[in-house]
């Protein structure tokens, strides 16, 4: 989080985290599409030649003003294979909220695990344990015929008591919802911080 | 002058609040920067990206938006090399040697990056003395907050953070941003 007084700026810094494939850039593709083109910036994404994501996708969304402060929010995904480790966690430093983007595929389940786990140690390492950390889970790709049920997903992934969306990202659905529920949370924790 | 090691958690983290006097004490030193070192380009960040100032460069319609992001990142990657290398340490500079332009990227104190862009002509040593006593002032002046502080985040400021709708002032700023 970062208030510039002067400029009356309020940014707001948001990670898409998840496994490989699992709608993470999409989710970004799809903001871009869908959001008035005046109040965002360009989507910037640092791709290999097989058009994965190497580093981060980046775009930022500029809200109407609220309160005398005009809210940017910065988006980021970190590229979800498993040799990317370093970029992850570097992205991950100064989030103020994280959005876990879950593969509904039954043949994904073991990416979905180890994705979780190696964020929570991520964020355990870096200082900002996941109780106190803003968090929205998407369960993305419920389209799929051998999509999980929620509920498996949700206990495999001990979700108890985090929000959580399903989603057809490709489509764009979820998306928005998504979004929208994480920049709630985030509001939320930074009004209990500088209250 | 290089710092020893310190808590790696501690670097590059977010949660920063400028106020006008800051602002304008940092809009003073960068312009003092520029003039010290004639830089083609100078960008002081926040470690989100979000653009603090700039100084030069409006010839070349630079993203900016784009550009500070990508400059914390470098800069954030740089440290996780030396993380992993164990050379991490305060106060590192990148640099990046260019045929006409250098480009000198380096962290002002916790929560700010700054990048300056110079002529191949400057002398190095010399411009990446003052880029490194800027960055530390910088970074001073970032972690002290002004004595009237209080007026910009108490109850009778204009943004009340203890505001009840609140949240659903953002809602209602989402929803004018989305285009079904």
């Amino acid at each position: 989080m970062f208030i510039n007084w002067q400029l009356r700026e309020l940014n707001l810094k948001i990670v898409y985290y998840g496994p490989a494939l699992s709608g993470k850039t999409t989710n970004l593709e799809q903001i871009y599409t869908r959001v008035d083109p005046q109040r965002r910036g360009e989507l910037i994404s640092l791709k290999t030649y097989e058009d994965r994501t190497l580093y981060f996708d980046f775009l930022q969304l500029e809200l109407g003003k609220i309160s005398g402060l005009t809210p940017k929010i910065h988006l980021y995904t970190v590229p979800g294979q498993i040799y990317y480790e370093a970029s992850r966690r570097l992205v991950l430093r100064g989030a103020d909220g994280v959005v876990f983007v879950a593969d509904s595929g039954a043949d994904r389940l073991k990416y979905n695990l180890e994705s979780w786990q190696n964020m929570k140690t991520h964020l355990a390492e870096l200082n900002m344990p996941l109780a106190t950390l803003p968090l929205v889970v998407q369960l993305n790709k419920r389209d799929l015929p051998n999509a999980m049920l929620t509920t498996s997903l949700q206990n495999l992934l001990h979700l108890n008591g985090t929000t959580v969306f399903e989603a057809i990202a490709m489509q764009g659905n979820g998306v928005f919802d998504t979004l929208k529920a994480i920049i709630n949370k985030v509001v939320g924790k930074v009004q209990q911080e500088l209250a | 002058m290089m710092q020893g090691p310190t808590n790696q958690n501690q670097q590059l983290r977010s949660g920063l609040v400028l106020y006008p006097s800051q602002q304008q004490a940092i809009e003073k030193i960068l312009t003092e920067l520029a003039r010290q070192i004639s830089s083609q380009f100078i960008l002081l960040a926040d470690v989100s990206g979000q653009i603090i100032s700039t100084r030069g460069g409006e010839q070349n319609n630079i993203d900016l938006i784009g550009l500070g992001a990508l400059v914390v990142s470098d800069l954030a990657a740089s440290h996780e090399i030396a993380r992993l290398t164990r050379q991490y340490q305060a106060d590192q500079m990148v640099f990046r040697e260019g045929q006409s332009i250098h480009t000198l990227t380096c962290e002002a104190g916790y929560h700010l990056a700054l990048m300056v862009q110079i002529s191949t002509d400057t002398p190095l040593g010399w411009a990446r003395m003052i880029i490194r006593k800027i960055a530390r002032d910088l970074g001073d002046i970032a972690n002290t907050p002004p004595p009237d502080e209080d007026q910009f985040l108490g109850s009778s400021s204009e943004f009340n953070v203890q505001e009840d709708g609140l949240a659903d002032l953002f809602n209602d700023a989402l929803d004018d941003l989305w285009l079904e």
